[in-house]
């Protein structure tokens, strides 16, 4: 037992999930470490762009004294329908978005995550960088007992180990909680750019007033050739967040190079004047946990608990992600401060974390989307026909030929049966409903 | 591979896309090259000269993978952005993929 470097809890990896975890612990008075692979928290994580405010004003209620590093508060937000050359926009402004904190900003995370991590340290957190986990310690029983790390004699123990590795969710499966790596039809893969604007110039494009506006823009149809998936235009202050996701599995069947896929949406007719003289200073890619409800790992076993993206916590649908993050974190850490006080850190213990958390809209809303995934796989007309059908229809029905309105509307019906019938359309509608419905 | 899209869909086979030079958008990243550990290997030549269609040539986002004119898969594992689509999606599972040493790989300055 000489020299082993203990704490009362152990975090591995400071994104979202970790930080809130270990800042609920630290302010419960824990002594807790936090693991980072990257130089700093941030340095390998990347999103579309879009950060919920709710569940940060959860951990941390004086957050906006603190700063944070938002982009810009979004005060409109929407879809666009795309097809090869035309779109429709259905867009929502409203001066309720005016008010700051806002619900919802756009965010860079390699400035976002170190300005989390440091709430974190504040609060009493030792966040360790610069170090890879590299295996879960278990006693001769199974039970989670610390970590080994990439650094000489590496080895640091704790009672509870809280796992917000990520999505490639190496010690997830380690401690058992999942059984096997993620299928490709349930992970999507995004890719974007950063690209740098002018802030006046940004705001005249997209018609914002001033810094305090943003725009957060997700695109369907055409952004990702008619497959399921989503094209995003975010702007940042003086830039602006553009990329594709779609799922792996498409990527993989159709021998597509994700950065083409992006680079024909940046050329697409619509989104290439707002990207104009732009400077592209960031590429990067990430993988995105779709599994859904039904497939999300445990998520707890003898002495370790498992949260954010390595235990598939996402909407995709809303594009929710980092603040399902953020409060599985919390709950995470306040089971552990329980277990603490309890002195038990066993599976059966540590299953209050789940039923915590079944409260919430963090599981709640991951039930009621549990069929999404496997809806927008099997449905691919969604993104490709539908949209090109609104298109067409909305082009006749703007257009004055000197054609009885009469007939335009049997023309646009026509449109509708000739790609998809009737029963289809029925049918489609269906099973959108029971997707949307849980 | 997958014929669910028959009938459904604009044909993606028919659609062309622009040409990226990958080296172009890499060069605008920082990286923590690990000299001496190659985070991503390939398991067994044999099974990628077998492989048909080399999916991870395509969906590789950092283009990491790429055959020589001999047909040995060659990994360029300094471009790895670490998104981990190959690990999960090589359909013979033949890669070898761990995280970096702590510290190395990509760094994003906005992300």
């Amino acid at each position: 037992m000489t020299g082993r470097l203990t704490f009362d809890a152990i975090v591995v990896g400071a994104g979202p999930a970790g930080v809130a975890a270990a800042l609920t612990m630290a302010r419960g008075g824990l002594n807790v470490i936090i693991i980072e692979r990257g130089r700093f928290a941030g340095a390998k994580n990347l999103f579309g762009g879009v950060f919920y405010t709710h569940a940060l004003a959860d951990v941390l209620p004086d957050y906006w004294e603190r700063k944070p590093p938002f982009e810009r508060p979004v005060t409109e937000q929407g879809y666009w329908m795309l097809s090869p050359d035309s779109v429709i926009r259905v867009m929502h402004k409203s001066e309720r978005y005016q008010k700051e904190p806002a619900d919802a900003y756009t965010v860079l995370r390699a400035r976002f995550d170190p300005w989390f991590a440091e709430q974190a340290v504040a609060a009493g957190a030792l966040l360790i960088t610069r170090t890879t986990v590299t295996q879960l310690l278990k006693d001769e029983r199974g039970r989670v007992i610390g970590v080994d790390t990439d650094r000489p004699e590496g080895k640091v123990y704790a009672p509870v180990v809280i796992i917000a590795e990520g999505v490639n969710n190496l010690l997830t499966q380690q401690a058992g909680l999942i059984a096997s790596d993620l299928p490709p039809k349930y992970v999507a893969l995004a890719v974007k750019q950063y690209i740098n604007l002018p802030a006046k110039e940004l705001q005249a494009r997209f018609g914002l007033s001033g810094p305090r506006e943003g725009v957060a823009i997700d695109v369907f149809g055409d952004a990702t050739l008619g497959l399921p998936g989503t094209g995003f235009i975010y702007t940042d202050q003086s830039g602006i967040s553009i990329g594709v996701g779609m799922l792996l599995d498409e990527f993989v069947t159709h021998r597509l190079r994700p950065y083409e896929v992006l680079e024909r949406f940046k050329n697409h007719p619509v989104v290439r004047p707002y990207l104009e003289g732009g400077e592209v200073r960031e590429y990067g890619a990430h993988l995105i946990p779709e599994m859904g409800y039904d497939r999300m790992p445990k998520l707890a076993g003898d002495g370790v608990m498992v949260a954010g993206d390595a235990a598939g916590m996402v909407d995709a649908l809303h594009r929710e992600g980092t603040n399902l993050a953020i409060t599985a974190g919390k709950i995470a850490g306040e089971t552990a401060l329980a277990a603490h006080q309890a002195g038990d850190f066993s599976a059966a213990f540590l299953s209050r974390y789940r039923q915590s958390l079944e409260g919430t809209f963090v599981l709640q809303d991951m039930k009621q989307y549990r069929r999404m995934t496997d809806f927008l796989e099997s449905s691919p007309q969604f993104m490709g026909t539908y949209v090109n059908l609104l298109n067409e229809a909305a082009l006749r029905y703007f257009t004055a030929h000197g054609i009885p309105k009469r007939t335009m509307e049997h023309e646009i019906l026509k449109m509708v049966r000739e790609r998809r019938s009737f029963t289809g359309v029925a049918w489609d509608m269906l099973k959108l409903m029971r997707a949307m419905r849980g | 591979m997958s014929n669910r899209h028959n009938g459904q869909t604009a044909p993606v086979a028919d659609i062309k896309l622009p040409h990226v030079n990958i080296d172009d958008l890499i060069v605008c990243l920082k990286y923590y090259v690990d000299e001496e550990n190659a985070h991503i290997r390939i398991k067994d030549q044999a099974v990628c000269a077998a492989c048909n269609p080399k999916p991870c040539l395509a969906f590789c986002p950092a283009h990491v993978f790429e055959t020589d004119r001999h047909g040995r898969m060659m990994v360029s594992y300094q471009a790895c952005v670490e998104c981990g689509s190959c690990r999960i999606a090589c359909p013979f599972r033949n890669v070898d993929w761990r995280l970096p040493r702590g510290g190395h790989g990509v760094a994003y300055k906005y992300g």
